[in-house]
């Protein structure tokens, strides 16, 4: 299906290296309001690396970010490297944008309801009990209202990363990014987290998801984009990824996955 | 064999000293306190200037007996005719200041290395957490670095006050009448070492004992885990969990 909506997100051009090792060789994408977009790629093609890009957690050598429309301000260093212009803009660019780590992050001093509230209350600077009105909201959501007291070591790993995602979506975002989410998780608890995503691609929220869940990348997302050390190597539906388009690399990357 | 009325006379000449103690205790603890964030703040920072002096600080006064520096900034200041006329003068003239500003250079070093290894064990995770949901620097160290790196540097800050507590002891060097001053008073005058310090070794191990109490509650009251074996030995929530299956 093609999407007609308005670009909420655009990458362009995207380089970034680490010392001589180029990870990033200018990337670009765009994401319409809706997109639910898998990026796939093995380990080292620089698909976190350019998640990272998007909320600036990882500042691009060069290439342009730009959300609903704003593009983030850059300057360049006297040594030659790009940063951010402003620093307020990357701010409130990130509270635009949600984000689920790979090994959760939940801030460990903090209750599930204290970290769901955390970024509204003193980012966003909302009333506090709307704040825990919407947490409330959110955690039953995802399945966890009844832990909403508990510290973050008491919960299992699935339950923390629905913790995390509840914790971005209380932000509002217009994108949200999964970095890897359910990569560190076993098995049996990967279908929970899993289920709260695919909740949210039908809900019509704007994703940008790094996996390796091939599943998810078939059935759930409108697009599949494949990396393959720092470039996009080929890109489409799922229909056409997983049909006859595929690049053979692709192909290669997927049997082996089903494989292993 | 064991005088009674001598140690009980003793033990509330000593106690009646307590105030210098603690006066010694407190403002060096605080003073110092402040002086380690400076310090922590420089020895973080980027800027090799700051960072070296730091660094040098650190090593200089953690690095040196602090009788030494006591006796430096009480008997070796006062030569320089400079800080005798100098504004400071009124207070390095006073005994007690000069121990309060000896201790507290001293524990700002200690406390700013303990307060650096709290802050290297946060989990650059939690920190990223931060900053990818938009928080500005000054949010994410209130919010986010400061309670994590205060609960990792807590154990050490305890030993740290109570180290702080027995070094007041040398105060009595420079004659500041605290417990130790008194207690050597009395002994000059008596001849009885022996009861006349264990005396002594009493009230600081008791004020130590109440340092450990207060510490052990802060850290109760800020390490979710340990407050959840006190909810755990309270009711049996955490077996419930423990049973359920994962969902």
């Amino acid at each position: 299906m093609t999407n007609y909506a308005p670009t909420t997100l655009s990458m362009k051009e995207i380089r970034k290296s680490f010392g001589s090792l180029e990870v990033l060789k200018g990337i670009s994408l765009d994401a319409r309001k809706g997109d639910v977009i898998s990026i796939l790629g093995a380990s080292g093609s620089g698909k976190s690396t350019f998640l990272r890009c998007i909320n600036l957690l990882e500042m691009p050598d060069s290439g342009v970010v730009s959300v609903a429309g704003e593009t983030i301000e850059m300057k360049r260093h006297t040594r030659g490297h790009q940063l951010a212009a402003n620093q307020r803009q990357v701010e409130s660019l990130r509270s635009r944008l949600g984000m689920v780590f790979q090994s959760f992050n939940l801030w460990s001093h903090m209750t599930v309801l204290q970290n769901v509230i955390e970024g509204p209350l003193y980012v966003l600077k909302r009333n506090k009990k709307e704040c825990i009105e919407q947490a409330e909201k959110i955690l039953d959501r995802v399945g966890l209202l009844n832990r909403k007291d508990f510290y973050p070591a008491q919960l299992s790993g699935g339950q923390q990363q629905r913790v995390a995602i509840a914790r971005a979506l209380a932000m509002e975002p217009e994108v949200m990014l999964f970095d890897e989410p359910t990569s560190a998780l076993d098995p049996e608890l990967v279908g929970d987290v899993l289920k709260v995503m695919r909740n949210l691609a039908e809900e019509g929220r704007t994703m940008l998801v790094v996996t390796h869940e091939m599943g998810f990348a078939r059935n759930v997302s409108n697009r599949v984009v494949f990396m393959h050390q720092g470039t996009i190597d080929c890109q489409g539906t799922p229909e056409e990824m997983f049909g006859e388009q595929g690049s053979p690399r692709f192909k290669q990357f997927i049997s082996s996955h089903q494989a292993g | 064999m064991i005088d009674l009325p001598f140690l009980t006379d003793t033990f509330l000449k000593l106690a009646a000293a307590l105030p210098v103690t603690l006066g010694l205790f407190f403002s060096s603890f605080v003073l110092g306190g402040l002086l380690a964030l400076v310090i922590l703040a420089m020895r973080m920072s980027r800027n090799p200037l700051l960072s070296g002096f730091a660094r040098g600080y650190i090593l200089v006064f953690r690095g040196s007996p602090l009788m030494i520096q006591l006796f430096l900034i009480y008997y070796g200041l006062g030569q320089f005719e400079l800080i005798r006329h100098s504004f400071v003068w009124p207070v390095l003239r006073e005994p007690f200041f000069c121990a309060v500003v000896s201790l507290a250079l001293c524990t700002a070093s200690y406390t700013a290395e303990i307060f650096r290894g709290g802050l290297l064990a946060i989990p650059a995770g939690q920190i990223e957490a931060g900053m990818a949901c938009g928080m500005s620097r000054w949010l994410l160290l209130r919010r986010i670095v400061a309670p994590i790196m205060l609960r990792y540097a807590l154990p050490a800050y305890s030993t740290e006050a109570i180290l702080l507590v027995k070094s007041t002891a040398l105060a009595s060097l420079v004659t500041v009448w605290d417990v130790t001053g008194v207690a050597q008073q009395i002994i000059q005058r008596t001849y009885r070492t022996m009861e006349v310090f264990i005396c002594a070794a009493l009230i600081y191990l008791i004020l130590n004992f109440i340092i450990v109490q207060i510490y052990a509650w802060i850290e109760r009251r800020l390490t979710p885990r340990l407050r959840a074996v006190e909810a755990a030995t309270a009711q049996p929530v955490p077996h419930a969990i423990a049973g359920e299956k994962h969902d």
